[in-house]
């Protein structure tokens, strides 16, 4: 402890080496600015036009990409109260899997505003319940502003979905949507259940191979795995498959075991007992009629010597998730133990085959038969990165589709629905009496945001779209946003530009939450971290 | 104090490098340029190769783009992107490594003042890619087809792209003799094509002439034991047996133990283990074949017993020879001795032991199946070989594609001079910023031309100027001209047979596209400190869980340590 100082007040009452941070200055002022500075760094990536980020991660990956969601996932946010916001952005990324930059940005924005509101002479709470009202008139107004038509929808029919889809695979890889969105769509309309509230995401697997292009990524109906078949057999048609989780090997014991021989015919009969013991078992596969093994651990030498002589095609599959993927994909049970399969156990597959793909070896196990519930996009990319950003998109394209079938609801993209948002909120802030009216107007405000943003990442005059936006909304055309590629104002019912109603809802609705939830502190205490014996002496504080 | 008590906002951890903006753009693109310059000099024919020696004391010589950006080790994000994509040319097509670089930097450098005039990526971006699609599409127009010619036809083909291949590496002066090599290993492994099924075998000594095919399987003599010299070196048609066990005397089981209550029975224990041993000889024997090849120990007491037998046996056979025998011969491994079927038996014509260099071989020639075939590389010093291996393998990746896609392109810079002309006439159709970009796009693809001409002493301005006039004839007659590396002037590529599969290209401008792109499309390089556990534990208290800035003196400390 200091010697010329002596603790009093809150820090006599807690254990030294804690920080202690309150008031408006203090806390609040500074949380404000350690949330806008997250949310300038991912506000950069927002919309189509949105420049990647290059972050290198603690492990000294590299990733380059315009996914929110990644980057703050690899940021290693401290300020607590910016954790808050990537907080936000993961509950979104959780929930819909698609809109986490919009909920960083906006929570940024709308701090950003409150903090000028606060200059104001605003207290807090004011700001608190002009913004819960502000984001309950939002979520009011949004409700009106979905499309006309847009609640039931058909998710086999594959230009519907797309159409929801391509916005949200454009902002993450503009310029390919279209090959992206058509991919994606077959891939997921491929697996989705009878009941399409069912679907799964984990259904829709991507396989990322390096070289090639974008032009080369296909879908499989199947499974696409990265490996090479165990023996000599690299090709089957229309068989049938066995599954064993547990190896294809000879059973030994867990505990330690020693066999004592006491014979020497004991000994001369060991080897041979145990060479017919594993025959009659692949035999008895065999004869079950399956011409695949697929193994979940080690295949023995043995067990494989016998596989090759009955002709049986041998994978192994090491992963538990894969091998459980593989089982949907086939109808396998997976059986514990190498025994002979009952017929119901079996699976069956339309082709196994390995072939080489860019170099690499992959075994593609193709099933067209219904029942099959797995799909795989191939992605193909010059380099590891672009390949992670694309299977990044297709992850968002897919839980888009996930979103969409449980809520088809759409509504008018490109920023035609925030300024919408903007303007009717701004109505509605004058018919406010509080001071909270301040608070709604700003809430307006910050949906401004998104139109700047996307201007300005495309170069654009942000100042001039956004007046021009709101000219042609106050004139009754709704539904015009900024068309990127000519740098104009449009209709985006005509471009066929739609964002789902749900990401949306979460993203503004989580977003205020954050806000919110950041503006209602006014204290920060941290406790002195709990370190290893090694730890240096708290310095600073109370130093000098 | 006061001001000590402030903490400032540290929003991410303490270590963390953010860079952001235009500077840090262009900071990325001067870093590719850089790493491009080192492999430029190494494109074409007359291009020089590099010796780089690396921290483990090893020298490697190399004219390979992918061999050397691989060996170079680089740190810097983004140029580490260049290294990626000649990886990925360099295992979907196996050749063009230097000129995707190449690419990618140019296109990185012709970006650059644009960007420095304040244009927005992501226009850039957009051009680059409609212009890369544009290439692509013109490629495909451009390139001619193989198919349906006859096997002797085809051939001569693929060994003209082989030889164009070769001609840019160390064995450039025996170009002819190593496509025809190429060629013929190639076809000869079919459409089962599996590239481990043709072995490159490396012995010192002789010169490159005496490098030789083998239409199928050759390695070098297994360490043999006694006995050894009595077995028969020559057999013609012998069966072939291959196996996976050991034939030695050992203990039967490892958790196998034997107690004994009479020591009378301990000779019949022996014994047994010896008629364990003897048994399995005997089933070799018995199986009738005459070559007996194991990927684990063959002993002394099994060589002397085969030796009596007039068998030839090898122990310790590489895995992947094993498996090249097995293919060849249309045998499969055993892992049992037990009811070896004839079917289970290999053959071919040949099987012998010959010298090659102070080496001994053993050579398996005429197989039935014939999906394998070995080269075995002679010449002068290590590297040397290493070298030449390098050359063959690019050789023969491009020999493979040429066959799968069959369609062809001129080489010698002269496609690239076209897609050039192309897209500037292309450009001249458009209105607003993007022609500009198309523009230095065509622009961009003149730096395969023109370091060809570079790299072999000739004034690159000069006969770029000539291939322009060519390529721009109306009559599109001068659309296969490219540089002549022998006159240092122009020729049509075409006819000279300097010819390039179009899979090569089409992937290399790609990948060379979408890395410009992917490096453009960055505004901000965010560097987390290494991990923890990657620093060891002293740096790791000095920054575990440290969330304000007041730990000035531990913060200085943590950095020391990742300096290291």
């Amino acid at each position: 402890m200091g010697f010329s100082m002596q603790p009093y007040g809150i820090q006599a009452m807690l254990k030294e080496g804690h920080k202690h941070l309150s008031g408006l200055d203090e806390a609040v002022l500074k949380n404000i600015d350690a949330c806008k500075q997250l949310s300038t760094i991912t506000r950069t990536s927002l919309g189509p036009n949105g420049m990647n980020k290059m972050v290198i991660n603690h492990l000294d990956k590299l990733f380059v990409t315009n996914d929110a969601a990644t980057i703050v996932n690899e940021l290693e946010v401290q300020h607590p109260a910016a954790k808050i916001l990537v907080l936000a952005g993961k509950a979104q990324q959780e929930e819909i899997g698609d809109g986490a930059n919009l909920t960083i940005s906006f929570a940024g924005e709308l701090l950003q505003n409150a903090e000028e509101l606060i200059r104001m002479g605003l207290h807090p709470s004011e700001i608190i319940s002009g913004y819960s009202k502000g984001i309950n008139k939002t979520i009011e107004i949004l409700d009106e502003l979905v499309e006309k038509g847009s609640e039931t929808m058909d998710v086999r029919n594959k230009e519907q979905v797309i159409s929801r889809m391509k916005a949200a695979v454009a902002s993450k890889q503009f310029g390919q949507e279209d090959i992206l969105s058509n991919l994606i769509a077959d891939a997921c309309m491929q697996v989705c259940p009878k009941n399409p509230a069912n679907f799964n995401v984990d259904n829709v697997r991507v396989a990322k191979l390096v070289g090639g292009g974008l032009h080369d990524c296909t879908i499989v109906r199947g499974m696409v795995l990265k490996s090479d078949a165990v023996g000599t057999i690299k090709r089957v048609e229309k068989a049938k498959v066995a599954v064993f989780a547990g190896g294809v090997d000879t059973s030994a014991t867990e505990t330690k075991g020693t066999v004592l021989i006491h014979s020497a015919e004991q000994l001369e009969n060991y080897a041979k007992t145990e060479e017919a013991k594993v025959e009659e078992l692949i035999k008895a596969v065999a004869d079950s009629g399956a011409k695949i093994i697929v193994s979940g651990a080690a295949v023995g030498e043995m067990a494989l010597h016998f596989c090759e002589r009955y002709k049986l095609m041998v994978l192994k599959i090491s992963s538990k998730f894969e091998l459980r993927r593989f089982c949907r994909t086939t109808g396998a049970v997976a059986l514990l133990k190498l025994s002979q399969p009952n017929t119901d156990d079996l699976g069956y597959v339309d082709s196994i085959s390995v072939e080489e793909i860019g170099g690499v070896r992959v075994t593609i196990v193709k099933n067209e038969e219904g029942g099959n519930s797995v799909c795989t996009v191939v992605l193909r990319g010059s380099t590891d990165s672009i390949l992670d950003d694309l299977e990044r998109a297709v992850d968002d394209g897919v839980n888009n589709y996930k979103a969409m079938c449980r809520d088809s609801r759409i509504i008018p993209g490109a920023a035609a629905t925030e300024i919408e948002l903007a303007r009717r909120l701004k109505e509605f802030s004058f018919k406010e009496t509080g001071l909270d009216q301040y608070a709604i107007a700003k809430f307006a405000e910050s949906f401004e945001m998104v139109p700047k943003t996307l201007a300005e990442n495309a170069g654009l005059n942000a100042m001039e779209i956004i007046s021009s936006l709101y000219a042609e909304h106050a004139s009754g055309n709704t539904k015009v946003g900024i068309d990127l590629d000519e740098g104009v104002c449009k209709d985006m019912s005509n471009l066929n530009i739609w964002d789902l109603y749900v990401t949306k809802f979460f993203a503004l609705k989580y977003a205020a939450d954050a806000a919110c939830t950041v503006l209602r502190v006014d204290q920060i205490i941290m406790a002195k971290p709990a370190g290893g014996p090694k730890r240096d002496p708290p310095a600073g504080m109370d130093e000098d | 104090m006061a001001a000590m008590l402030q903490p400032q906002i540290i929003l991410l951890k303490e270590g963390t490098d953010t860079s952001q903006g235009k500077a840090q753009l262009v900071s990325n693109i001067n870093a590719c340029t850089a790493v491009a310059d080192v492999v430029r000099t190494t494109l074409g024919p007359r291009g020089m190769d590099k010796l780089i020696h690396d921290d483990k004391g090893s020298v490697t010589i190399s004219n390979d783009g992918a061999t050397i950006m691989k060996l170079l080790d680089i740190v810097h994000p983004a140029a580490k992107i260049l290294v990626d994509i000649a990886k990925s040319q360099d295992s979907e097509v196996g050749d063009g490594t230097t000129t995707v670089v190449l690419l990618a930097a140019e296109f990185l450098k012709e970006a650059k003042p644009f960007v420095e005039d304040g244009v927005h990526p992501q226009n850039l971006i957009r051009s680059y890619r409609t212009a890369c699609y544009l290439a692509i599409e013109k490629i495909k127009e451009l390139a001619v087809s193989i198919e349906g010619k006859s096997m002797e036809e085809k051939k001569s083909l693929l060994a003209k792209c082989a030889a164009t291949t070769l001609s840019s590496k160390l064995i450039g002066g025996e170009k002819e003799f190593f496509a025809q090599m190429v060629v013929d290993a190639v076809i000869s492994i079919g459409n089962d094509d599996r590239l481990n099924m043709i072995g490159i075998k490396k012995v010192p000594g002789g010169n490159m002439r005496d490098s030789f095919l083998v239409n199928g399987v050759a390695f070098k003599k297994t360490f043999s034991y006694a006995g050894f010299e009595q077995q028969p070196k020559k057999f013609l048609n012998p069966k072939i047996l291959l196996l996976n066990i050991e034939l030695e005397l050992k203990s039967e089981k490892e958790n196998a133990e034997i107690r004994l209550s009479d020591p009378s029975q301990y000779q019949s224990i022996v014994d047994a283990e010896w008629n364990i041993i003897y048994e399995k000889l005997d089933k070799c024997v018995q199986s009738g074949a005459k070559v007996v090849l194991s990927r684990l120990a063959i002993g002394d007491l099994a060589t002397q017993y085969f030796a009596d037998r007039d068998i030839f046996c090898a122990g310790r056979v590489a895995e992947e020879d094993l498996q090249r025998v097995a293919a060849a011969t249309g045998g499969t491994v055993q892992t049992t001795v037990n009811n070896i079927i004839d079917e289970v038996l290999g053959t071919c014509e040949i099987f012998e032991e010959k010298q090659v260099g102070n080496e001994r071989f053993n050579i398996f020639s005429g197989c039935p199946s014939g999906r394998t075939a070995t080269i075995v590389l002679r010449g002068g010093a290590d590297q040397f070989i290493e070298e030449a291996e390098r050359s063959l393998h690019d050789a023969i990746m491009i020999v493979r594609r040429a066959l799968k896609n069959s369609t062809v392109v001129a080489g010698g810079g002269a496609i690239d001079m076209e897609i050039s002309r192309y897209l500037r006439q292309h450009a001249r159709t458009i209105a607003g910023k993007s022609q500009l970009f198309i523009n230095s796009y065509a622009k961009a693809l003149e730096v395969i031309p023109r370091q060809l001409c570079d790299n072999a002493g000739f004034d690159a301005t000069d006969v770029l100027n000539k291939l322009r006039q060519k390529h721009a004839l109306p009559s599109g007659e001068g659309a296969a001209f490219g540089v002549d590396i022998n006159t240092g002037g122009i020729a049509d590529s075409f006819a000279n047979f300097v010819w390039e599969p179009a899979v090569v290209k089409i992937n290399a401008i790609n990948a060379a596209t979408e890395a410009a792109c992917l490096v453009l499309s960055v505004d901000e390089t965010v560097k987390n400190p290494k991990s923890e556990s990657a620093q060891g534990e002293a740096a790791a208290s000095a920054l575990g869980g440290r969330g304000g800035g007041a730990a000035f003196r531990g913060r200085g400390r943590g950095r020391g340590m990742r300096r290291r």
